[in-house]
């Protein structure tokens, strides 16, 4: 494929600049979680400094208002030379970044927005659980007392907790009514008094979702996104958010990593069996359609003709043909993947591909699950019957 | 863009969607009226000089209906046409292949050779509609040339096919005589047509693979809404729900990389046939889906989940086989994914 001179200038700047600033040995800090953070908190010190750490902002701030064609050679490039993804920054410059610019309120903006490019971190208290695919039965209570809210409740599957100095939270502000509307979106200091965080331990030994314990936290009423009771089409901003452009990135970054698959076929001399090379092949091909919906999907939106269910069909596809990615590599790396490795966190490239493998259930689970993308694919855009609601289980 | 809506609601208008496999000599009729094979034709030889999405829309929504025209073959020898540097007349072989005289070519590979006299002899395989085409375009190393059918020394035997939307045949030359105003192109140049058009027509198979396959879900999804048993749809079922909205998935993700194929010039033949595998696959897939999902009915010769089921597992095989295209792939990403 060729590209535009344009494009083409742009892959060789970022190319130069990577040759000269990519961090190199991070998986060594794999067994170290303090070095980990640190690490990323410096490598997106350096990409800010670079001017690619948030392609997808506003052309105001610098290093944003990137086209998509520039994103996605961005995130190719990045994948290709091997850099960590910002894991730690991840919630701050999507999910936090997307609440603030569409929702947030002129205060909220030049409060946290400058904060989140000098390293402040985001994370996300959506879940409860007793609220997973059903997020709208949430429980986490707010009491409004005069300037403040009190908060209790628990919240879980929040993704670097742990590291978060922030957190996008929703609370319960009434039980009147659905139950969509008694909800209200809140910004909480997570070293508020009340606060505390427990990493869970996951299967693939890392420790990236934690629970959050809420213990009469005090919020006050100017750290609310949008009217009370407004917190479900604020959290819907948020979530927007992830099923668009996250979903770009890591699909692009997903291609960009293709030589990771390359590389394994040549280090175990499969170069000429066929069978391996048709599955490369067809992986190839899915991740390319991965790449393709993402476009289309981003097109769609920005023309302002997103349907409902096209942001499903897009995630189930990205967590599917990650699911086959990390899946043909930790079949081609063979006994090697099956020897425990420390991982700190997850990705695509921790090095290990059975660890790869494991952390590809994060994105059939997580943000709506693979079966909830279903439902909605199903009823909402192929208009299939809805079963009775109101079901009593005895 | 507005261009290619106004074609897909021409394609949509001429071919509607609640009458499939529409009579195959009518509908060729009605496609050369239509104008539809001068869309690739360059303005030069007056054609529209159109691009690639816009024969990939039509192949798309004659694939919606199962049509048996045979345009996927025809848009391709008319394309061979126009690159022709030899031929004698070449402006007027255009016209008429445009307004409607069939020129076939064989979709795989063949197995004629040319005779140290300058004759050709030996079979093309899967040669569609012979029966209705006035010559058939023959590709031997160093030479491409068109053959009239009714010459001395053809034999055209037609081989029924499990998918009767498609008709096959084999075409069997003996000692034909090569005219040389009829020779198309000649050492590189003719290899270098034949691989050219060989790409377009893996793009047009995705796109009827694609159409087809979208035209099968919704007649299923159609029939789950409707059909109640245990006094409810089946489409209630979540079980059923589910299958249904991975085809749904499968099938939209497909048709986005299709359309970034269409569009992009550069898109290498194994490109096209990673393409045309992903589609195939999936059209497939969700044929074989349907006939589950329909139950017994899907079984039923009046049924048309067959017809779809015939047509996906043909198209597996015409162009390639899905093995061959996706090594193909993998070997040009093995070389193109060079380690860092």
């Amino acid at each position: 494929m060729t590209e535009g001179t344009e494009l083409a200038e742009l892959r060789q700047e970022v190319r130069g600049w990577l040759d000269a600033n990519a961090p190199t040995g991070w998986r060594d800090s794999n067994d170290d979680h303090e070095a980990f953070a640190q690490s990323q908190r410096e490598w997106f010190a350096k990409l800010v400094e670079g001017g690619y750490a948030i392609p997808h902002w506003p052309a105001e701030w610098p290093g944003g208002g990137r086209n998509l064609a520039e994103q996605k050679v961005i995130y190719e490039e990045l994948a290709r030379a091997d850099t960590p993804r910002l894991l730690l920054s991840f919630v701050s410059t999507y999910h936090a970044a997307s609440t603030f610019f569409e929702c947030g309120s002129q205060a909220q903006k030049d409060r946290y927005l400058p904060k989140i490019l000098e390293g402040e971190t985001w994370c996300q208290g959506f879940s409860e659980p007793n609220a997973g695919s059903d997020l709208a039965a949430l429980k986490t209570k707010a009491e409004r007392k005069g300037d403040v809210y009190v908060i209790n409740g628990q919240k879980v599957w929040s993704t670097m907790a742990q590291y978060a100095d922030k957190c996008l939270l929703l609370v319960r502000t009434s039980s009147d009514g659905p139950k969509q509307a008694g909800i209200t979106y809140l910004l909480m200091d997570m070293k508020a008094k009340g606060v505390s965080v427990r990493p869970i331990n996951q299967i693939q030994g890392d420790q990236e979702f934690c629970e959050i314990f809420l213990d009469d936290v005090e919020v006050p009423v100017e750290e609310r996104v949008g009217e009370e009771g407004q917190g479900w089409a604020v959290a819907q901003a948020t979530l927007a958010s992830e099923r668009g452009l996250t979903l770009m990135e890591l699909s692009y970054r997903m291609r960009g990593a293709l030589w990771r698959i390359a590389e394994l076929i040549r280090k175990n001399g499969l170069e000429e069996d066929a069978g391996v090379l048709r599955d490369f092949g067809h992986l190839v091909a899915r991740t390319d359609s991965a790449c393709a919906i993402a476009d289309q999907f981003l097109r769609n939106r920005i023309d302002g003709i997103e349907r409902v269910g096209d942001a499903s069909i897009v995630k189930n596809t990205y967590s599917r043909v990650l699911r086959e990615y990390s899946l043909l590599g930790t079949r081609l790396g063979g006994m090697e993947e099956q020897y425990r490795a420390p991982i700190t966190f997850g990705d695509l490239n921790t090095g290990n591909w059975m660890a790869d493998f494991m952390n590809s259930y994060a994105w059939t689970i997580a943000g709506g699950s693979e079966e909830v993308q279903r439902n909605i694919i199903s009823e909402r855009m192929l208009e299939m019957q809805r079963e009775p609601k109101n079901w009593v289980v005895s | 863009m507005i261009e290619l809506n106004e074609l897909k609601d021409a394609a949509q208008k001429a071919f509607p969607a609640d009458q499939l496999s529409p009579d195959r000599d009518e509908s060729w009729k009605l496609i050369a009226e239509m104008g539809w094979l001068m869309l690739p034709v360059p303005e030069e030889l007056g054609g529209l000089g159109l691009g690639r999405d816009a024969a990939t829309a039509l192949h798309f929504e004659l694939g919606r209906v199962l049509s048996s025209a045979p345009l996927i073959t025809a848009m391709f020898s008319v394309q061979v046409l126009c690159a022709a540097d030899k031929l004698a007349n070449k402006a007027e072989w255009v016209e008429r292949a445009c307004s409607g005289e069939f020129i076939t070519l064989n979709m795989l590979s063949n197995d004629v050779t040319l005779n140290d006299d300058g004759t050709l002899s030996g079979p093309l395989y899967a040669v569609p509609d012979a029966d209705m085409a006035s010559h058939v375009i023959v590709f031997v190393p160093g030479l491409s040339v068109l053959v009239p059918l009714d010459t001395d020394g053809v034999t055209v035997t037609e081989r029924p096919l499990w998918d009767e939307s498609r008709r096959l045949f084999e075409v069997t030359l003996e000692k034909c005589p090569v005219d040389r105003d009829l020779v198309i192109a000649e050492g590189d140049r003719s290899q270098e047509i034949g691989l050219g058009f060989k790409a377009e027509s893996l793009l047009a198979l995705a796109a009827d693979s694609l159409g087809g396959a979208t035209a099968t879900l919704e007649m299923t999804v159609e029939y789950l809404k409707t059909r109640k048993q245990f006094n409810r749809p089946l489409a209630m079922f979540q079980s059923l729900k589910h299958r249904c909205a991975d085809l749904k998935t499968q099938i939209t993700a497909a048709e986005a990389l299709l359309w970034s194929r269409a569009a992009d010039m550069d898109a290498s033949l194994a490109d096209m046939g990673a393409l045309k595998a992903l589609a195939a696959d999936v059209y497939q897939f969700v044929t074989e889906e349907a006939i589950q999902l329909h139950g017994g009915i899907g079984l039923t010769d009046e049924h048309q989940c067959h017809l779809f089921m015939k047509r996906a597992m043909l198209n597996l095989s015409l162009g390639g086989s899905g093995d061959e295209l996706k090594e193909r792939t993998g070997r040009q990403a093995l070389a193109a994914f060079a380690a860092k």
